[in-house]
């Protein structure tokens, strides 16, 4: 990649505060972070630590109490609405740690869901959501409803709305939080897919041996990053993958 | 935005009919309302309609000089009173009035007996001059009105009416006929055309006679009248001062007098059907206003709950790039889609009820002949487009809700 050094994600003094009644809860102290283009980077630390708030700031999906952030250079605190719903809809595949797929339609019409979002035309959106889903291995589940998935199976649908609009980041917030070992390691496998392609992957987990595939590892705790380290060795250990797709 | 559009009905389509008697009982209110549009529009339509007719029958440029005012009028005694209007005024005022392009005298019956092979039948009579005939030739369906020679003959013919030619000749050509009237036959020379309505049902019975015939028939011992066509509408001013002026003069009124006669004219009738149809309208709006109150909260509600319910799919909506206005626009489509099926379920049972009421209750209640047994495309067309306005303004403030959604609390929301 001729711009693998781009910074394309750049968090200055973050912090996010919660207000419950008197309380006053610190979900995000002071973090700064730069993640440049084809970063493969896990964000690891305890329940509590601020993870899924960090994420969901990162998205675009929440606003900090206090500091800057710059996507792409663009400063998000000065954007609108509809500026950040796009940032959302083409820049960003969110993978959810609880998948958050819509119950009632099939795993084809929830991984066309961004592309309505797109202004994507209806006979485009079903050829390149059938594509997607061909491609994380469910092209012969397209027309089942998530109920009629299992939890791997249902993750991986919603890997696949999460690439559908071709984004340069992807953000997984446990993706492997509610699966086994096995599945675990086939959603692992597809992200190492994806960043071997050139995209940015950000991925959060509290599991040593899900940060360990990562090249660089962001420990948080208590709302402040604790260490900032790269990994030198990433683990490749995707044989189960492959012993199952034989 | 196009691309969107079509999957947000969808959308709304799938999200209504998963809670299928949820959607049928929050619509009930409208359904009640856009059902009361609909039969008000239906009532008003007909009335309009028989208004139209009558008015085309009687003809926007006559006036009718009678000893009666025909809208009723504040006071019949004093109008009973009133001397009868001769011949010999009428055919005085015929004769000398100018800005007019035709008066005649007319004289008619009540219901009178006629006889067709032995059979009798009810129909009224007009005895009247053959230029009569510019008034209504217009009105013939088929043959002929009688001729200034026939009038002068006193010859035995006769125009009947519609409703006659209908109920004596059900199977038969009625021109060339020979009916019956107190024993004296007169050949049928012409039918006129159906020109009954609401008010005016019983002009279908009406025939014309020479008014020599009339006179030997009747006799003269009753009040004449005088048709006046004015020409035009424009003329009708002008031509109603110099009938009132010139009958005043005919019947000897002294300056301070009131006038002893009455000057008719379609106006009086607008004033009755106008009466009618602000009743129509009072009830029917009041009754639909409740029902849209009732409609619009039920529907509001509904749309609350359907927001509430699905707040984890509006967060998902969002964090996949869903912009404010497109769930804005979800739920808007969603609740006017809900009214617009409620006022689906309307036009179909108020189909049926118009249908059912139209043929059946003219049977017993003739007067309401005048209710079409269809509804017309425009009434169908308001009708949903008032769903559809109702929709959106119940589903504004649910949307609003929906639209400003926290993405990260909607999403955790279960
Ligand atoms: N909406 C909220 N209101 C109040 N406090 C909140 C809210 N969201 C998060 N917090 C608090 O912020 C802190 C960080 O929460 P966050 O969800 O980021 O943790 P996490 O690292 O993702 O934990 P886990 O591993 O359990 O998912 C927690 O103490 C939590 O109680
Ligand atoms: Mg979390």
């Amino acid at each position: 990649m001729t711009d693998s050094n781009k910074i394309i994600i750049d968090i200055e003094n973050i912090a996010k505060i919660y207000k419950m009644g008197f309380e006053i809860v610190h979900a995000l102290r002071k973090v700064s972070l730069k993640i440049r283009q084809n970063e493969y980077l896990a964000i690891i630390g305890p329940s509590g630590s601020g993870k899924s708030t960090l994420m969901n700031i990162l998205g675009c999906l929440d606003t900090p109490t206090l500091g800057n952030y710059h996507f792409k250079e663009k400063d998000v605190n000065f954007m609108d609405d509809n500026d950040v719903a796009e940032i959302r809809n083409q820049e960003i595949g969110f993978v959810f740690q609880t998948f958050n797929l819509l119950a009632r339609s099939t795993a084809a019409k929830n991984v066309e869901l961004p592309l309505v979002y797109g202004g994507v035309t209806a006979s485009e959106r079903k050829q390149r959501a059938e594509q997607t889903l061909i491609n994380v291995g469910l092209g012969d589940r397209m027309d089942h409803k998530p109920n009629e998935l299992s939890g791997g199976q249902r993750q991986r649908v919603a890997v696949a709305r999460a690439l559908v609009t071709n984004p340069s980041i992807i953000l997984a917030d446990e993706p492997t939080g509610n699966l086994d070992t096995k599945t675990g390691v086939e959603i692992m496998k597809l992200f190492n897919d994806l960043w071997e392609k050139g995209n940015t992957i950000i991925v959060v987990t509290h599991e040593e041996s899900v940060a360990k595939h990562a090249h660089r590892i962001i420990r948080l705790r208590d709302g402040l990053i604790e260490c900032d380290e790269v990994n030198d060795n990433p683990a490749h250990d995707f044989e189960i993958k492959e012993i199952i797709e034989s | 935005m196009f691309n969107e559009l079509g999957e947000t009905i969808k959308i709304a389509f799938d999200a209504i009919r998963t809670a299928k008697l949820r959607s049928m009982l929050a619509s009930l209110g409208v359904v009640i309302g856009i059902s009361f549009v609909i039969l008000m529009g239906w009532i008003l339509t007909g009335l309009d309609n028989a208004m139209q007719d009558t008015f085309d029958m009687i003809g926007t440029d006559m006036l009718y000089i009678d000893k009666h005012n025909w809208a009723g009028g504040s006071n019949w005694k004093e109008m009973r009173q009133r001397k009868d209007i001769t011949l010999n005024q009428a055919k005085d005022f015929c004769e000398r009035i100018e800005s007019a392009e035709i008066a005649v005298p007319v004289i008619r019956t009540r219901r009178s007996q006629i006889k067709y092979k032995g059979q009798a039948y009810q129909a009224s009579f007009i005895g009247t001059v053959s230029e009569h005939s510019i008034i209504s030739s217009k009105n013939i369906a088929s043959g002929r009105f009688f001729t200034g020679f026939e009038d002068n003959l006193s010859a035995n013919v006769m125009v009947i009416g519609h409703k006659i030619a209908e109920t004596v000749f059900p199977n038969e050509e009625p021109i060339g006929k020979i009916i019956k009237i107190k024993g004296r036959k007169l050949e049928i020379i012409g039918v006129m055309k159906k020109q009954g309505t609401m008010m005016m049902d019983f002009v279908d019975l009406q025939c014309y006679v020479p008014i020599k015939k009339f006179l030997s028939i009747y006799g003269r011992d009753r009040s004449f009248e005088i048709a006046v066509k004015a020409g035009s509408e424009e003329k009708l001013d002008e031509v109603r001062d110099e009938a009132q002026g010139l009958f005043r003069e005919i019947r000897n009124l002294k300056p301070w007098a009131k006038d002893d006669f009455s000057i008719n004219e379609t106006k009086a009738f607008e004033e009755m059907v106008k009466s009618v149809r602000t009743t129509v309208w009072s009830i029917g709006l009041l009754m639909t206003g409740l029902s849209f109150i009732v409609g619009i909260i039920g529907i509001i509600n509904i749309m609350f709950v359907s927001v509430t319910e699905r707040t984890k799919e509006i967060g998902v909506r969002k964090a996949v790039g869903a912009k404010k206005r497109s769930i804005w626009l979800q739920f808007i489509i969603e609740s006017a889609v809900l009214c617009f099926s409620g006022a689906l379920i309307s036009l179909i049972m108020c189909s049926v009820l118009v249908f059912a009421v139209a043929t059946i209750l003219p049977q017993s209640v003739p007067e309401v002949s005048f209710l079409s047994p269809t509804l017309s495309y425009e009434l169908l067309i308001t009708a949903s487009l008032v769903s559809i306005f109702v929709g959106i303004v119940a589903g504004l403030i649910p949307a609003v809700r929906a639209a400003n959604m926290d993405p990260v609390i909607a999403i955790r929301s279960d």
